[in-house]
């Protein structure tokens, strides 16, 4: 069943396409790689599923609904969860603050007022950290975390919302090596039991987790297939690949 | 008090002459702004400040001419060359740190804005000073039924002169071209060999030396005072801010604000109008606050 | 990995119970009418200090114009106040408004005849106020710098109606109401120990209910969005909501002690709405230390008793002074005074590291 279907989706600035008439299905359950040249509209896609932009023509449905008039929190509310490519996580509270308020059963500010539960034993929590690895470092500052560290903690926030969907923004951006390899290894671990759309450039680490892969160029779809038939499709060569062929 | 006391009644003559008060309102918040419009787009920078830097260039002017009996055209660009200089002295001690931290530098800014008329009012005192106006600007231009002072005009004028000249800085030299490379990204111009901490403290000190001028300016219309300056800070952000802090923004922010106060202070009064005038302002800003020219989004 | 006791919970709530039942002994160790009114006006200030302080330093919301909610208040506390002194029969119209011509009372006086109804709207027009302007601002996501821009234009337009509305409001000479606030029968003197502890009063309360909500979820989530608000958003809240009450909270404390302040002047003006109070509350927050509401109050305090004591010789220098400690906490102190007590008190009682959160804070606004 699909879980996530955009269709016929464009979004427009003037005259410029950034997104020029995008079908995607996602189905529950898959880890889908996007790929695509800069300014082939990966990042405008999530724009667009967020809800952080508006599209211009088309539908976005979540679980059958359309979403693409719903505002950020209410999209967020069905259920989407995003990563940015930036990352982002609230570096003046402790990595346990961070998850505390990604943790959002209740989103009412009165009964919010109300609430001074925190996480001790909680067994979400721990899963979390531990898949994170950040479980020795709750009380630290997020703002002291290393760029690594930050990344993987907004990845816990993301999976603390407890998504049906993920969207993932360049999850190894500015990533050591060993770093990539750790994310690629918490991402193996989602993979089944969650929904996951990850932007990527790195091309190892899309090897390590993609199942299946979308090439998108010039906010058109350009391809979609596994690994192999990605590398060996001769269009995504000549657009993307250049002559370099895939690294 | 009654409702026709309140409401002055349509009439097309005086409305007419109460226009060209607004062109007048509008030169003077635009020559006010120029200089904040400069340094608050280049460098994100509050400057809460620029108020007390008119006041010290009216001061300047005050001074310039009594003391050294320099004639009022000359005091013009020797004040922009002394408050430049001051602006200089500031940017390097206090607001070189705070780049990137612009509340902190309308916080910083504030306090110096206390010391500053304080400053003044101990040297000077409290009495009201004057600067002269030369005695050839002194006539009334008669239109029929408009009278315009010849000193407005000179303003309306010098204000002319000004924004024409930064325009052409900021547009057809190399070192526009670099203020504008630092603007759109300052690690990028950077990386071209473009010091970017140059460019702040240049063009923050050129942004002082307009305020400069402009307190000289109004030193012609008004007594100087040592808290002169916040009569016309909140009234410059409002430019600034509604045009959306670029030089052709705080022209046509600065000509409608203007023409609206003078319309609004026909029909009622003077303090009426201000209300709701920042009223109206408010509510711009919440449909627009970007302001009246706009720029893109942030990717993240 | 000892803690530094400075983030100890409980001796936060410790210092600030401590704190005001310090305050709350003055009246019993010194019988000095003077002091206590001076003192109580100090604790109106550090009202004001504390509303900045939740809206700017925990809500990230750097308002100019917290002087619109005490203003409002204190013209409606001096409303209620002159009323209480005009007679229905022989006396209805305020002395201020026949000068200006007005010889029936405006519809808009109509209801401070009565004190409980004059109470309530002079807190609840500038929360409602707040509500409304909080609701327009937040929901068109205006954020840093336009709000500080207008929030001041909004208060530079209120004070302009102050000042411009003579009749109503006696313009720039302000409302002296003739008698001391009565409430209940009882008249409270400004400088009566009741006057003082009503005031101080007021200040523990509202610092004690907002630290508590500091630290709800609520309050986390404030903290949230201050640094980042769309990361918030994303998570599924509806942060211009959260945005909204923060402020309306904020402009209620205001309100509070707009209420509080004419009780202890017996006078309001347009000066309650000028740009000069309301950045001034900016800076007690600013110098006391804006993330810890204690450090609110102690700047407030600190701030002003050192221009009423700095001696009359120096009174001339005041404004310069003020102004360099100002700059000095924006450019090396970003935590304020309390920043040092935090640093000290993790010197002694051993390092956390939420020490060092410093680099992080020296990033925001």
């Amino acid at each position: 069943m699909s879980l996530l279907e955009l269709r016929n989706v464009s979004k427009r600035y003037g005259d410029f396409a950034a997104i020029d008439g995008l079908d995607l299905t996602i189905n529950k359950g898959e880890l889908r790689c996007l790929l695509g040249p800069n300014g082939a509209g990966k990042t405008t896609c999530m724009d667009l599923i967020v809800g952080r932009q508006r599209v211009s023509e088309g539908t976005v449905r979540l679980m059958g609904t359309d979403i693409a008039a719903l505002s950020e929190h209410q999209i967020a509310r069905k259920g989407v969860g995003r990563k940015f490519q930036i990352p982002s996580v609230f570096k003046e509270l402790t990595v346990r603050q961070n998850l505390e308020v990604a943790f959002n059963r209740n989103k009412d500010p009165f009964l919010n007022m109300l609430s001074f539960k925190n996480f001790k034993g909680m067994k979400r929590y721990d899963e979390i950290t531990d898949l994170i690895g950040l479980k020795d470092r709750s009380n630290t500052v997020s703002g002291l975390l290393s760029h690594g560290e930050t990344q993987w903690l907004e990845i816990g926030l993301v999976l603390m919302q407890d998504p049906v969907l993920l969207l993932m923004d360049e999850p190894t951006a500015g990533m050591t090596e060993q770093e990539t390899y750790k994310t690629s290894q918490i991402f193996n671990t989602l993979k089944g039991s969650h929904t996951l759309v990850v932007v990527e450039h790195d091309m190892s680490f899309v090897r390590e987790i993609a199942d299946v892969i979308t090439v998108m160029h010039m906010g058109k779809l350009l391809a979609e297939g596994t690994i192999t038939e990605i590398e060996n499709n001769p269009q995504v060569r000549n657009v993307y690949l250049g002559t370099e062929g895939i690294h | 008090m009654s409702v026709t006391d309140f409401w002055t009644p349509f009439e097309l003559n005086s409305f007419l002459n109460a226009l060209f008060i607004g062109l007048s309102i509008a030169s003077i918040w635009l020559i006010a702004a120029v200089g904040l419009t400069i340094i608050y787009g280049t460098m994100g920078v509050i400057n809460m400040a620029h108020g007390e830097l008119i006041m010290l260039g009216a001061y300047t002017t005050y001074v310039l001419q009594t003391f050294f009996y320099i004639p009022f055209l000359l005091c013009l660009p020797l004040v922009f060359v002394i408050v430049s200089i001051f602006g200089l002295f500031i940017e390097r001690t206090i607001i070189r740190r705070l780049y990137n931290r612009p509340l902190d530098t309308l916080l910083a800014t504030w306090g110096l804005s206390l010391i500053l008329i304080q400053g003044v009012r101990v040297i000077f005192g409290t009495a009201p000073k004057y600067v002269s106006i030369p005695g050839w600007l002194n006539f009334q231009v008669s239109l029929g039924f408009l009278h315009l002072p010849g000193f407005r005009l000179f303003i309306i004028l010098a204000t002319a002169a000004l924004i024409f000249g930064t325009w052409y800085i900021a547009y057809r030299t190399t070192w526009g071209i670099r203020v504008r490379a630092v603007m759109a990204d300052p690690d990028m111009a950077s990386s071209f060999g473009i010091d970017s901490n140059r460019i702040y403290s240049i063009t923050f000190a050129y942004g002082a030396g307009l305020a400069g001028v402009a307190g000289a300016l109004f030193g012609g219309l008004k007594t100087l005072l040592p808290d002169m300056g916040s009569g016309y800070i909140v009234e410059a952000f409002l430019v600034v801010v509604v045009g959306g802090t670029q030089l052709l923004g705080s022209i046509f922010s600065s000509i409608i604000l203007g023409e609206l106060a003078s319309i609004f202070s026909y029909f009622t009064n003077d303090t009426f109008a201000r209300f709701v005038l920042f009223t109206l302002i408010v509510i711009f800003l919440r449909f627009r606050p970007q302001g009246l020219i706009t720029e893109g989004m942030k990717r993240r | 990995m000892s803690a530094n006791i400075y983030h100890n919970r409980k001796a936060q709530w410790l210092a600030y119970i401590g704190l005001f039942l310090l305050l709350a002994l003055v009246p019993v160790l010194f019988d000095s009418p003077f002091l206590l009114n001076q003192l109580a006006r100090y604790a109106v200030f550090a009202m004001l200090a504390v509303s900045v302080s939740l809206v700017w330093g925990y809500g990230g919301i750097l308002s100019l114009g917290q002087g619109i909610a005490f203003g409002l208040a204190a013209y409606g506390m001096g409303m209620t106040m002159q009323m209480q002194f005009q007679d229905p029969v022989s006396d209805p119209v305020p002395s201020f408004m026949l000068t200006n011509d007005l010889s029936t009372l405006p519809l808009l006086w109509e209801p401070f005849w009565s004190t409980p109804v004059g109470l309530a709207l002079t807190i609840a027009v500038p929360t409602i106020f707040f509500i409304g302007f909080g609701a327009m601002m937040f929901q068109a996501r205006v954020a840093g710098v336009f709000v500080a821009i207008m929030t001041l234009a909004m208060l530079a337009a209120w004070y302009a109606m102050a000042y411009d509305m003579q009749p109503f409001t006696s313009g720039f000479n302000g409302i002296s109401p003739p008698m001391p606030f009565e409430f209940a029968g009882v008249s409270i003197d400004p400088y009566s120990p009741t006057a003082y502890l009503i005031c101080v009063g007021f200040l523990a309360a509202l610092t004690l209910a907002v630290k508590l909500l500091m630290q709800s979820k609520f309050g986390l989530v404030v903290q949230a969005i201050r640094d980042d608000p769309e990361r918030v958003r994303f998570l599924g809240y509806n942060v211009a909501y959260y945005q909204v009450i923060v402020f309306a909270i904020s402009g209620f404390i205001a309100a509070c002690g707009g209420l509080c302040w004419v009780m202890v002047v017996q006078y309001v003006s347009p000066t309650s709405l000028e740009l000069t109070l309301s950045v001034s509350a900016v800076i007690w927050a600013a110098v006391g230390g804006r993330l810890s509401l204690l450090g609110a109050i102690l700047g407030a305090y600190l701030v002003n008793g050192l221009q009423s004591y700095m001696g009359d010789e120096l009174q001339d220098v005041w404004m310069i002074v003020l102004g360099s400690i100002f700059i000095g906490v924006v450019l090396f102190l970003p935590r304020g005074l309390v920043g040092l007590i935090e640093d000290a008190l993790g010197y002694f009682t051993g390092k956390s590291e939420t020490e060092t959160a410093t680099v992080a804070i020296e990033r925001t606004v």
